[in-house]
């Protein structure tokens, strides 16, 4: 419909026949963001979300969204099997819903599927023969479009799986008939084991080949590390009393961490408070970003709800601001402030003539009700929001 | 944070839109501006607001869903204890729960980053059918409604009648 509204969601799957993954993808997306889990975190009463979210909550209310219990930035424990879930989801998703799609334009029927899913274990050959022959046997059974949409869909399927490099496939052992000598790795006949090890002297730039195998038994080591965890994960900001520093000591403090320290007191918290979770939330990850990305994001919040947002989210709190401008605040409102005035006098006759219908018998004639709702609808919020 | 909001009101609208729920539409008004929606909401079945359809204006805060966005009845704003005269609605699903300004909601009701669009819809739908008078934000209307209940159904399909044009 637009250009934006193509964002993947789980209704996706309540065109296809698979209407049933659509839970299963809702599960994976962070009840926050809606979005898949990044870096997905396990509060201290078992609700996960995605580590910057959860977050941006507990720092604004300290409060589990879902069950509201009280819970602490620090008690957030990582929480990799989601993390593989959502990986593992997100890889197969589009190939998944390219082939439900596919079986929802030949067959609109939930039926298709159910058999495609189960005859997905069947051999290729099996498959091929489906393909030529199927037609006849499916014209028995008086559904002809099961093997159409099968004859479509399945030969592509192979195409869409990936082939994924396992590290697995790298440890392979060299089957020549040689055993490798344990000091050096130099693969030699059995017998000559015993003699070579007297000289050996543990220089490993032998013959290439077994170069080659001792490169392959080391590389696994080092590599899977990587994969479970950065190695050395960046620091974790603390979280600070603002309530106990100066101002000065604050803007200090937001320079010190190199982050903009102009403005109030106020936005300088919020903006140190925004900065801690972005950048805890990135200790979270397994693939840090540096601290320029992180400093971009903080660039996107002072636009839209820092310093720089063309709309102050809370008027209040301008107000309240020392450097507040009263005279030019009130210039620029003042007919909005005197028609506030005419109103509520206007309202407070009008409640006087009510609760006193003795004193004005000439007013007292007119419905009560109706005048107080039509001055209502004139006047302005303000005069509502106080009641 | 803002492309999170924007995404977080594109997924709502899109979920909104392919399974809407019975007697309510949403949606932003211009696809420009994700942060104003409007909506409108079937009067339920059995209902004085039964056969009436009543427009709304939702506008969301730019940390939303941190934060709950306000609604607000247009057209005219509807006769009810929790509307306010000038068409706010006034329900504990819309008050985020830091602050309790009528000391009588349980936090459970209240906003949280985990309701939606669709639930606070779905609540001011039951809001219709079922007022709450305890804290009303149209004394009038709660009055009328506690003690002259046959005089505010009157009211009320009056002004649906008006609002549909009849």
């Amino acid at each position: 419909m637009e250009p934006t509204f193509d964002l993947p969601d789980s209704t996706d799957w309540l065109a296809t026949p698979l209407k049933l993954l659509a839970p299963l993808e809702s599960s994976l997306r962070c009840q926050v963001c809606k979005d898949f889990f990044d870096n997905p975190v396990i509060t201290s009463c078992s609700h996960t979300f995605c580590s910057l979210c959860i977050r941006r909550c507990l720092s604004t209310e300290g409060k589990c969204p879902t069950c509201r219990s009280s819970d602490q930035e620090l008690k957030l424990r990582r929480n990799w099997a989601v993390q593989e879930l959502v990986e593992a989801f997100t890889n197969a998703r589009p190939s998944v819903l390219e082939l439900a799609s596919g079986a929802t334009n030949s067959a609109g029927d939930a039926e298709v599927m159910g058999e495609v899913n189960t005859e997905q274990p069947a051999s290729k050959k099996r498959r091929l023969e489906d393909g030529v022959n199927g037609a006849e046997t499916r014209t028995e059974e008086g559904v002809r479009t099961r093997s159409q949409s099968r004859g479509i869909t399945l030969p592509v399927q192979p195409a869409a799986i990936e082939i994924i490099d396992d590290i697995e496939d790298e440890e392979y052992i060299l089957d020549d008939g040689l055993v490798p000598c344990p000091i050096c790795q130099r693969r030699m006949k059995n017998e000559a084991v015993f003699r070579h090890l007297d000289t050996c002297n543990g220089d490993q730039n032998g013959p290439a080949e077994s170069k080659q195998a001792a490169f392959g038994s080391l590389s696994t080591g080092p590599r899977k590390a990587t994969r479970d965890a950065n190695p050395n994960p960046p620091e974790r900001l603390p979280a600070i009393n603002y309530s106990l520093l100066k101002e000065t000591v604050l803007r200090k403090k937001l320079k010190d961490l190199g982050i903009p320290n102009w403005g109030p007191r106020a936005l300088m918290q919020r903006r140190h408070t925004e900065w801690m979770n972005l950048w805890n939330a990135n200790c979270d990850s397994r693939t840090p970003k540096n601290k320029g990305q992180l400093l971009r994001e903080l660039d996107v919040w002072e636009d839209t709800q820092g310093g720089k947002s063309s709309t102050p989210t809370d008027t209040t709190s301008t107000v309240m601001r020392k450097d507040f401008d009263s005279v030019g605040w009130s210039a620029s409102y003042d007919t909005d402030f005197k028609q506030l005035i005419v109103n509520a006098r206007k309202k407070s006759e009008a409640a006087v003539r009510s609760t006193i219908p003795s004193a004005l018998p000439a007013d007292s004639d007119e419905p009560q009700s109706a005048p107080i709702v039509e001055t209502a609808v004139e006047v302005p919020t303000p005069i509502y929001a106080i009641i | 944070m803002s492309s999170m909001t924007q995404n977080r009101l594109f997924r709502e609208y899109k979920t909104l839109s392919e399974n809407p729920p019975d007697g309510i539409t949403a949606g932003p008004v211009s696809e420009d501006d994700m942060f104003h929606w409007e909506a409108l909401i079937q009067g339920p079945e059995g209902t004085p607001y039964e056969g009436g359809v009543f427009a709304a204006e939702l506008k969301f805060p730019k940390d939303y869903p941190l934060s709950p966005p306000t609604m607000k009845f247009v057209g005219g704003g509807v006769w009810h204890p929790n509307v306010y005269p000038n068409g706010t609605v006034c329900i504990s699903i819309l008050h985020p729960p830091g602050d309790d300004p009528n000391h009588y909601e349980h936090a459970s009701e209240r906003w949280s980053p985990i309701q939606s669009v669709e639930k606070i819809l779905i609540s001011v739908m039951s809001m219709l059918a079922e007022p709450n008078d305890e804290s009303p934000a149209n004394v009038e209307a709660a009055k009328m409604w506690r003690e002259r209940r046959s005089e505010y159904e009157k009211k009320v399909r009056e002004e649906v009648r008006k609002g549909l044009g009849l």
